[in-house]
């Protein structure tokens, strides 16, 4: 199975993730690095500590996705 | 006379297994006997008895189930050594760590009353667990009611913890839920005497770190990097070394009420 890794990018600032984990199929990816986004998007956006949270998934050194999840608030 | 020799040694041999074997079944309720007496009040004559409880003792690898979903146990499964989780798992696999055992704690001692599990045990570490069937913890509880008050007692501090789980993954940020985990396992961990100055066991890999708070191993991954750089503790090949006192409890939001762990609680 291949290997990707999930590094996150909040408001710029990055974080490595170099363990890794192992995907059959694509689907799989994309539902992690979604949920991902979404869960670290809920605590960054609740605390104030960023208004945009990216995953930037690799299989190896190549770019596989990537999910943005950005805040907006008006009024 | 090579013969005779040969029945000498054998013997011998055997003398000294259930000798070694006694011993070690006499040290497997040690911690269950600390924990009850730090949160209820057993006498020595409970303590006795608890004491001559028969126990089979076995050894388990981690990662193995000791009961499943569906089991019907015959026995209870007293921790004598090692750490063990609590799970279910949803119908499209994702799983749901309930809760952390660790020496000294009964996880299915439920199921002498529930027949049927309605959930998974499983090791998280090398484990030496004692076996003791359902008929001898009923004859003791039936014997001596204060045992069996006692252990009434430990299974609603049991739901005492579960309650606060649901609050802590249902209502915390996620580096909060880690934290609040932690400091709840510490506190448990003095109480049988396993904890060494700042550092203590914590065996959970990142997986299940995200299994037991409901968040993905990255998520997980991220908020350990977090703790770390904010100082608040590191973890290191399955334990944790507090950096900050003063900022993990903060974090943690940790009222330790819930675990009664005195009987005037």
């Amino acid at each position: 199975m291949p290997r990707f890794h999930f590094h996150l990018v909040e408001d710029g600032r990055v974080i490595t993730d170099e363990e890794g984990q192992e995907f059959a199929e694509r689907d799989a990816v994309r539902r992690e690095a979604v949920e991902t986004g979404a869960s670290i998007a809920r605590d960054a956006f609740i605390r104030g500590s960023a208004s945009q949270v990216i995953v930037d998934v690799r299989k190896g050194d190549e770019l596989f996705l990537k999910v943005s999840i950005s805040l907006t608030v008006e009024g | 006379m090579l013969g005779t020799e040969k029945i000498r040694y054998s013997f011998i041999v055997i003398l000294l297994q259930c000798w070694s074997s006694a011993l070690t079944n006499e040290s497997i309720p040690n911690a269950l006997i600390i924990r009850l007496r730090t949160t209820s009040a057993l006498d020595d004559q409970d303590v006795q008895a608890v004491r001559s409880l028969p126990v089979m003792v076995k050894h388990y690898q981690p990662g193995q189930a000791i009961v499943r979903d569906g089991d019907r146990p015959a026995e209870c499964c007293l921790i004598s050594k090692g750490f063990c989780v609590r799970s279910k798992t949803t119908s499209n696999g994702r799983r749901q760590i309930l809760s952390i055992h660790i020496p000294g704690e009964i996880p299915d001692l439920q199921s002498l009353h529930l027949h049927v599990l309605d959930h998974d045990l499983i090791t998280l570490t090398e484990c030496t667990l004692g076996f003791i069937s359902h008929v001898s913890l009923r004859e003791i509880t039936r014997r001596r009611p204060n045992v069996a008050e006692i252990f009434w007692r430990d299974t609603l501090i049991e739901a005492a913890m579960f309650r606060d789980w649901i609050v802590n993954v249902g209502q915390r940020p996620a580096p909060s839920r880690l934290a609040h985990i932690i400091v709840e396992l510490r506190e448990r961990l003095k109480v049988i005497g396993q904890v060494q100055g700042a550092r203590f066991e914590m065996p959970l890999t990142q997986e299940q770190i995200g299994e037991a708070m409901g968040i993905t191993p990255v998520h997980a991954n991220r908020i350990v990097k977090q703790l770390r750089d904010d100082n608040v503790l590191e973890f290191h090949r399955g334990s944790v070394r507090v950096i900050d006192e003063q900022k993990l409890l903060e974090l943690a939001d940790f009222d330790g009420l819930y675990l009664h762990q005195r009987p005037s609680l």
